[in-house]
């Protein structure tokens, strides 16, 4: 499923280290007005976005769309 | 004749003022006299070439269960802590009916990772109202206690099983108020609440169900005391969290409460965040809203095992593919000699020295007690193997069962952290005390912010750090007779070596309930501990003394 051009996207996707000890997935979302944000998803919503895109690596989520964060959620 | 006299010390005395040489009487209990004192004691405490400063104040912890069968919160009054604030993040053992209590210890258990037997053996569940509650802490307690009730269990106890559905009605909203001042008057010092916490099962905590208008409405009966507010915001993201700040601004403009909230990391992939974070507590200060950013002082550790999917190794897609499957396919895939070779290969060049060398073996699992404690480059090299081989067979040889730590990979720069945790506006604290028991260490954090930002970065004064600690904490929380050594206060007092206080190293120790494995800090350069006029530790070992009360 490609994303829509009027929602945002990730851009850019990295691992860091989370509160509870366990390895997070740090996505950067950039909206369609070009703002960029980062949001940190704890490990079990890191894995099912991983899951949702069909990615093995990180470079895999680059281009998807933001609902597949929320995708089964 | 005073109780007590510690002797010849240099004085740091709370209040972030010059330290100097003198003596500290107690008598009753209290702080007697400050400076150089003449009369005699019934017990001295030589004190020369030591620090001696006011006890240490937790404001972040999770002691609320342990306290029930372990007043020092060990180990926590060894590192010189003697007050902690448990009851964070929306909750509290109390208000809590007996037929409630299993929900919220799946809550508990979520956040502390406590074992079962530390809810069914450990203590007799007597209570229901937070005044029970306290006194069932205060039977035995070394240390003190400055409790905060929290938000999830006083929305179960008006709403229910709605608590985790819906919002409130005006009418429960008024009850939770009467509820919340009745634990007040009990005690609390104030109320905790959550906009991310989860229960066992993935479910949002009840705080998480209210409306803006219920918090609004609890933060009126702070108001009415004069107590703290405690918020867990979306630490995940900054954008979230600087609306959050801004709405427990107006919370403490609108009742006069002092809020505070956590945590707040410093990581290289997020640079902006605390300087955003910051320059919003500022405004909010400069408005005259009280809105405490808590940081804590110890780095972020990761830690996984092949038992459980991890994302530590998404960088490494074959490593990533493998792993995230059920146990028995991870183990059916690393009994396979032809994805091992390429599992390896893809480590790199070196065998995954470089990416998987620093790798810790953890203990407090299966793993060898020979291995716990070394680096996998170590365990490698004696075994005569690449770091990836040596990772795959010792996680085989055990069933998986074997964690492994990668130390410091967050909030881990102490050049830009120094800095911050020495700003005017940042509450040190956060440190969790009594949670995360199987996944880290949350002890000796006070330890690591003499020896990491005192000693080796220079980012504050001796004077700095002990006020950041003491005196600035008690004025946050409004514990009056608290933080500093001046005559008519509480005598807590910790003495200690400046040279080497810290925290000793990361052990699995088996002392919970029912034979529970949790990772601790052992205390460095801690020589005295006294609480209420109290000596509660010295020489390395608790005493019997049980001097701590419920302080608010």
């Amino acid at each position: 499923m490609s994303p829509r051009a009027d929602e945002p996207i990730i851009v850019a996707a990295d691992l860091v280290a989370g509160h509870d000890g366990t390895t997070e997935l740090l996505v950067r979302l950039r909206h369609p007005n070009g703002a960029e944000g980062p949001v940190v998803l704890d490990e079990e919503t890191g894995l099912r976005l991983m899951k949702n895109c069909g990615a093995a690596g990180l470079g895999d989520l680059l281009g998807q769309s933001w609902r597949r964060i929320v995708e089964g959620s | 004749m005073f109780d007590v006299i510690v002797r010849g010390g240099l004085v740091v005395d709370g209040s972030g003022a010059p330290a100097f040489n003198g003596d500290v009487a107690v008598k009753d209990g209290k702080i007697a006299a400050v400076g150089q004192v003449s009369g005699e004691a019934r017990h001295v405490v030589e004190a020369q070439g030591r620090v001696v400063a006011p006890g240490f104040i937790d404001p972040h912890t999770h002691f609320d269960v342990q306290l029930l069968w372990d007043g020092a919160a060990r180990p926590a009054l060894e590192h010189g802590v003697t007050c902690v604030v448990p009851g964070n993040c929306s909750l509290s053992l109390a208000p809590l009916r007996a037929g409630d209590r299993q929900q919220v210890v799946g809550m508990f258990q979520q956040i502390e990772e406590m074992p079962p037997e530390a809810f069914t053996t450990a203590f007799e569940w007597s209570w229901e109202d937070f005044a029970g509650y306290r006194a069932a802490i205060e039977k035995g307690l070394s240390l003190n206690v400055a409790p905060l009730v929290g938000h999830s269990v006083i929305r179960l106890w008006v709403m229910g099983p709605a608590s985790q559905q819906r919002a409130a009605t005006p009418d429960e909203i008024k009850a939770m108020q009467d509820l919340l001042r009745e634990c007040l008057a009990a005690g609390a010092v104030g109320l905790s609440t959550s906009f991310v916490d989860t229960d066992e099962n993935g479910r949002p905590v009840p705080s998480r169900f209210a409306q803006f208008g219920e918090l609004d409405a609890l933060c009126a009966v702070l108001g009415e005391f004069g107590r703290m507010l405690q918020c867990v915001p979306e630490f995940y993201a900054t954008d979230i969290t600087i609306a959050r700040i801004d709405q427990l601004a107006e919370l403490s403009l609108k009742y006069g409460i002092t809020t505070t909230f956590s945590p707040v990391f410093d990581n290289a992939s997020t640079p902006e965040n605390v300087p955003r974070i910051m320059a919003r507590v500022e405004e909010q200060f400069a408005r005259g809203a009280k809105v405490w950013p808590q940081m804590q002082t110890r780095p972020l550790d990761l830690s996984f095992s092949f038992l459980r999917p991890s994302l530590y190794f998404a960088r490494l897609p074959r490593w990533s593919r493998v792993l995230r499957q059920e146990p028995e396919v991870v183990l059916h895939a690393l009994n396979d000699a032809e994805t091992v070779a390429k599992m390896v290969a893809d480590a790199g060049p070196d065998g995954g020295d470089k990416l998987l060398g620093r790798l810790i073996c953890r203990g407090g699992d299966a793993a060898p007690a020979a291995m716990v404690g070394r680096t996998l480059r170590d365990i490698a090299a004696e075994r005569g193997q690449s770091c990836a081989q040596a990772l795959i067979d010792l996680s085989l040889e055990n069933g998986l069962d074997v964690a492994f730590l990668d130390e410091s990979l967050g909030h881990e720069n102490s050049e830009r952290i120094g800095p911050m945790l020495a700003h005017p506006l940042v509450h040190i604290g956060a440190s969790d005390g009594g949670a995360h028991l199987a996944s880290f260490s949350t002890y000796g954090d006070t330890g690591y912010l003499f020896s990491e930002f005192v000693r080796k970065g220079g980012h504050m004064s001796l004077e700095q750090a002990v006020a950041k600690i003491t005196g600035e904490t008690a004025d946050i929380w409004g514990l009056k007779d608290r933080g500093r050594l001046q005559p008519g206060l509480a005598a807590d007092i910790v003495v200690f070596d400046a040279d080497t206080i810290d925290r000793e190293a990361e052990l699995p120790i088996f002392d919970m309930p029912g034979d529970g494995m949790r990772y601790t800090r052992a205390a460095t350069g801690i020589d005295t501990v006294l609480v209420n006029g109290q000596v509660a530790y010295a020489g390395g070992a608790y005493t019997d003394a049980k001097a701590g009360v419920v302080c608010v």
